[in-house]
């Protein structure tokens, strides 16, 4: 049964422009600017204008996104410069004028606003992303115990949706795209940092060398686009320190690494 | 058929000179502030080691006002360094945890910030009274 | 044309396909198993879920407590004997994912912490902050990376189901990032693609939810059961629909309208009490809470937000900031990011939008659906517990049940098949890349499939709202037929192979218009009214005689889909009334029901 008749015309409406990089691979040699002008509600976000943008204007317009809630990390973009989930920012939040928009720095571009993530991926699979218990337990045991405090120690990591504006705001990862970077490290130390946990040592392992921890130079850009203060900077920093005593105290190990 | 053509855009050179990243490039450069005071307290202890008439030389040189220009500029340079390297701090270390909650990086920062001050004052106060 | 060979096939990479595809890679590590999605596994739709997942721990807490809330929260269109089933593997697969790392909120001694949520007698509902469907996404995707036999397609658009021999065989699937096709062939093949509420305008639903799996599954013959029962979550954000968990209810929110009044203790809810109290008030079920809104808009006692939409508000001030930033943490920060208010100090505006599709692709107990070896868990099916109505902390439980079960049987099922014959198989996926390419081709000055779908979302709102009048649903069902008319006409405005989101979009429609219509018919015909589906065109009540009873909506090329019934299992629960606050205990104490 209808519901009463929206006043659509009592929304306060207005007139953005947005300036967005597209990229045609097979067409474009590179990228370049092109310009739409949107009319939409007063408090509508950078996606709802590219939904409008892609629904009414021009339909090749590409990029991702899904939940529009900023927790599925599908529509990270370059907005006036800096690396923001579209879905949670409102152009009314933005200075006046036009709104640039780009594909994620650091990252190739496959298509306008859709960058590549298999390197992404393939970091995440290879910091051992599960948790390798410490003690085997059956489910009819029962859950493991955990304090809020031990919680605290791995908590923000594990808040991590995998939205790489990290990857976007660091200068290292552009200079060196096999830097392991610091998301991927976030995830590292989510289980590095769980007291459930014994794989420590075969996770750091893996992140030693210039493409490990050793490329960070503490720029910490990182951890403030962070969209959910995970702080991922703190991830590799500190990992830097079990890097460097893991490197001295090898000597000692009786086992080897695997 | 168009086939995957993944743009790479390059990586400006000067990065470090754009607005994210100048806080993090003046970090970095005051740390040569360090340095240079490492190198003023050096050429002390050098001209100590050479006998009394380069001793006296080197203080001279100390209170000429090019001197207390360079120390001046120097003593902010390491001021800046000092405070941005315990704004880094918390990003460094392990999480701490008090009560079962994670301290928050600003206040761990503070902490650390106001520690330092007050040892470096007592150092000043040590030294100025050992001095009379 | 590329051909991959798997023994098991999991289309869908959200909560049910990933633990679908662990189950089967520990049943039998030899098997290769591909899993197929659409976006990358985190990007699933289960990782916007917020409150949590039901599963008695309590001491006490009974099976049979969870057992009766459930099915009365279904208005008894609940497959009885499923139900018992899920209640009593709920719990082990919470411990499961728990040993898997997924970090579950504690007490202060370190054991799980359960709160309360919407008509559940007692709290059993686990969570992990209110990001519970994002933890629980991202511990089994990180856990899945574990087994070598799972061969992840990720970012794969399924196109079409490959069927031969009367069993389903594989699909075929589209990479928009190489603009390849890959035939993937196998011997069992589950679908786990979640819902469909994208088909309604305001909704709480990712862009990503637009029923392909139920639309694949029907047009192959595979009956859509209950499909009239669409679920109205009572608090989202006005405008965009964005959801605010129930446990806002269940740590002690209130509702109030726009004269700060607890209105739903004008409709059966009450008493009202300043602590929350289970199955009373805000704890009401969702479908009662959204009609209650309803109600209240008709009397005039909600007001227009900015967004031209009428809302109540959802007061959480008495919560205070600490406790707030320590249980909601997302709905704090979408209260300030989105709507730029301190939901410390302001009360929150929000009205109900489409949340979950109860209904699906039948499957019995076993998921396994009327097509031999095609198998469904998850939103996009109807293994049945969810009846009429859904609970709060059901759906994230149902995920790992089933979606443990489906991997398992499917793997049974492919031990037990005969090998498949690629070369016969290889034309059926030509066929369906031609199908699709002729979608992105087609010439001619065609609408746009922006339109179409908007008229869809519409028209939806309009006849399958939470009140239902027949004229309006008959009209709906004609709208419907109309637009997919024109959806044969429409044309693209790109015709490239790298990245074509808008080729992609104009596919999900020819979904998302044959789940619309399953739904529209099965609303219509419903003549009674039960949990979600609610009349008020002289069918204001249930009816056991006629309607105790599953539809079944049955795909026919080119007509609208013909809707039948089954029976509902029945095993310890006799239907009776449905009610909640003080009616509610009074009749539990009456005949002792609920022990």
């Amino acid at each position: 049964m209808s519901e009463p008749v929206n006043a659509e015309s009592a929304v306060l409406q207005k007139t953005f422009e947005l300036r967005i990089l597209r990229y045609t691979p097979g067409r474009d040699e590179e990228p370049a600017f092109g310009s739409f002008q949107v009319t939409g509600a007063e408090g509508m976000t950078v996606l709802e204008a590219l939904q409008t943008i892609k629904d009414t204007l021009d339909g090749t317009l590409s990029y991702r996104w899904s939940c529009r809630m900023a927790v599925c990390g599908s529509c990270g973009m370059m907005i006036n410069g800096t690396p923001r989930l579209a879905c949670s920012t409102l152009l009314r939040d933005l200075p006046p004028g036009p709104v640039t928009v780009e594909p994620l720095q650091n990252f190739p571009i496959e298509r306008d606003l859709v960058i590549s993530v298999d390197a992404f991926v393939k970091k995440i699979e290879s910091v051992y992303p599960y948790l390798i218990p410490k003690e085997q337990k059956t489910v009819a045991e029962g859950p493991h115990l955990q304090t809020p405090a031990q919680m605290a120690a791995y908590e923000s990591f594990s808040d991590c949706i995998n939205c790489m504006l990290c990857y976007a705001a660091c200068p290292q990862f552009g200079e060196n795209p096999d830097f392991i970077g610091p998301g991927a490290m976030a995830m590292l130390q989510r289980y590095n940092g769980d007291s459930r946990d014994g794989g420590r040592q075969k996770r750091l392992d893996t992140i030693h060398g210039e493409d490990g921890v050793w490329s960070c130079t503490a720029v910490g850009i990182c951890s403030e686009v962070c969209p959910k203060q995970v702080d991922p900077a703190n991830a590799v920093n500190q990992n830097k320190t079990n890097s460097a005593f893991d490197f001295f105290l090898r000597f000692l190990r009786t086992e080897q690494p695997q | 058929m168009n086939e995957r053509r993944p743009y790479r855009r390059p990586m400006p050179g000067n990065w470090w000179a754009k607005p994210p990243y100048r806080a993090y490039t003046a970090r970095e450069l005051s740390g040569v502030a360090v340095a240079a005071y490492g190198g003023v307290l050096f050429a002390g202890l050098l001209s100590l080691s050479r006998g009394p008439e380069s001793w006296a030389g080197f203080v001279d040189f100390l209170k000429s006002p090019a001197s207390l220009l360079l120390h001046v500029l120097l003593l902010a340079a390491v001021i800046f360094h000092v405070i941005t390297w315990f704004q880094t701090l918390p990003k460094t270390m392990p999480k701490m945890i008090v009560n079962g909650e994670a301290v928050p990086p600003k206040k761990i920062t503070r902490i650390a910030t106001i520690f330092a001050g007050a040892m470096s004052l007592a150092l000043v106060f040590f030294v100025l009274g050992a001095a009379q | 044309m590329e051909i991959f060979e798997a023994d098991v096939l999991i289309i869908g990479a959200g909560g049910a396909g990933l633990r679908a595809a662990i189950a089967a890679a520990q049943a039998d590590p030899s098997l290769t198993i591909a899993l197929v999605s659409k976006v990358l596994p985190m990007r699933s739709h289960t990782v916007a879920a917020e409150g949590g997942s039901a599963g008695v721990i309590q001491a006490h807490d009974s099976l049979e407590n969870h057992f009766n809330d459930t099915v009365h929260g279904g208005d008894w269109l609940c497959e009885q004997d499923v139900v018992e089933y899920f209640v009593s593997e709920a719990t082990a697969e919470l411990i499961q994912l728990e040993h898997w790392g997924c970090p579950w909120s504690r007490k202060p001694n370190g054991q799980i912490n359960v709160r309360a949520f919407g008509g559940m007698k007692i709290e059993r509902t686990w969570f992990a902050a209110d990001r519970t469907g994002f933890h629980i996404l991202h511990t089994l995707f990180q856990t899945s990376t574990h087994y070598p036999s799972i061969k992840r397609f990720d970012e794969h658009f399924c196109l079409d189901l490959i069927v031969a021999d009367g069993r389903a065989q594989g699909a075929t699937v589209l990479s928009p990032s190489t603009g390849a096709f890959t035939a993937i062939f196998a011997r069992s093949v589950i679908l786990a693609t979640g819902g469909a509420g994208r088909v309604f305008r305001q909704n709480t639903n990712g862009g990503i939810v637009t029923g392909d799996g139920m639309a694949l599954a029907f047009r192959h013959g595979v009956p859509l059961r209950d499909m009239e029962f669409v679920q109205y979550h009572p608090t989202c954000m006005p405008g965009s629909g964005i959801l605010f968990t129930e446990a806002c209810r269940g740590e002690g929110g209130y509702l109030v309208n726009k004269d700060g009044y607890r209105y739903l203790q004008d409709y059966g809810l009450g008493p009202v009490t300043t602590e929350p109290r289970n199955k009373t008030m805000e704890l009401g079920p969702r479908d009662r809470l959204s009609q209650a809104f309803w109600q209240e808009e008709r009397k005039g006692r909600t007001f227009v937000t900015p967004q031209g939409e009428s809302a109540v508000y959802l007061d959480l001030r008495h919560l205070g900031r600490a406790k707030l930033k320590e249980r909601l943490p997302l709905i704090f920060g979408l209260a300030e990011e989105f709507m730029g208010l301190d939901p410390a100090e302001t009360p929150i505006p929000v009205r109900p939008a489409v949340h979950y599709t109860m209904g699906g692709i039948l499957t019995d107990i076993n998921t396994a659906t009327p097509l031999a070896g095609l198998f469904a868990a998850g939103e996009c099916s109807s293994v049945g517990i969810h009846g009429a109505n859904r609970l709060g902390s059901n759906s994230l439980g149902e995920l790992t049940v089933f979606g443990r079960v489906a991997g398992q049987e499917a793997v049974k099922f492919a031990r037990g098949a005969p090998a498949v014959d690629p070369a016969r198989l290889a034309d059926q996926a030509k066929a369906s890349i031609a199908k699709a390419l002729s979608v992105r081709d087609r010439k001619g000055g065609g609408e746009r499939h922006s339109v179409i779908r908007k008229e869809m979302a519409s028209t939806m709102e309009k006849g399958c709202g939470i009140y239902r009048l027949g004229p309006e649903m008959q009209e709906t069902c004609e709208k419907l037929a109309e637009l997919k008319r024109r959806a044969e006409h429409i044309t693209l405005d790109d015709r490239s192979d790298i990245w074509n989101t808008d080729w992609l979009a104009a596919l999900e429609l020819g979904y998302q218009l044959d789940v619309a219509e399953a739904m529209a018919h099965s609303a219509l015909l419903r003549k009674e009214s039960r949990g979600a589906h609610q009349r008020l065109d002289g069918f204001e009540k249930r009816d056991d005689e006629r309607f105790l009873a599953h539809s079944l909506a049955r795909y026919r090329p080119g007509a609208a889909p013909e809707i039948s019934y089954g029976p509902v299992k029945i095993t310890k629960s006799q239907p009776g009334e449905r009610a909640y606050g003080a009616r509610g205990e009074q009749l539990e104490k009456k005949d002792g029901a609920h022990v």
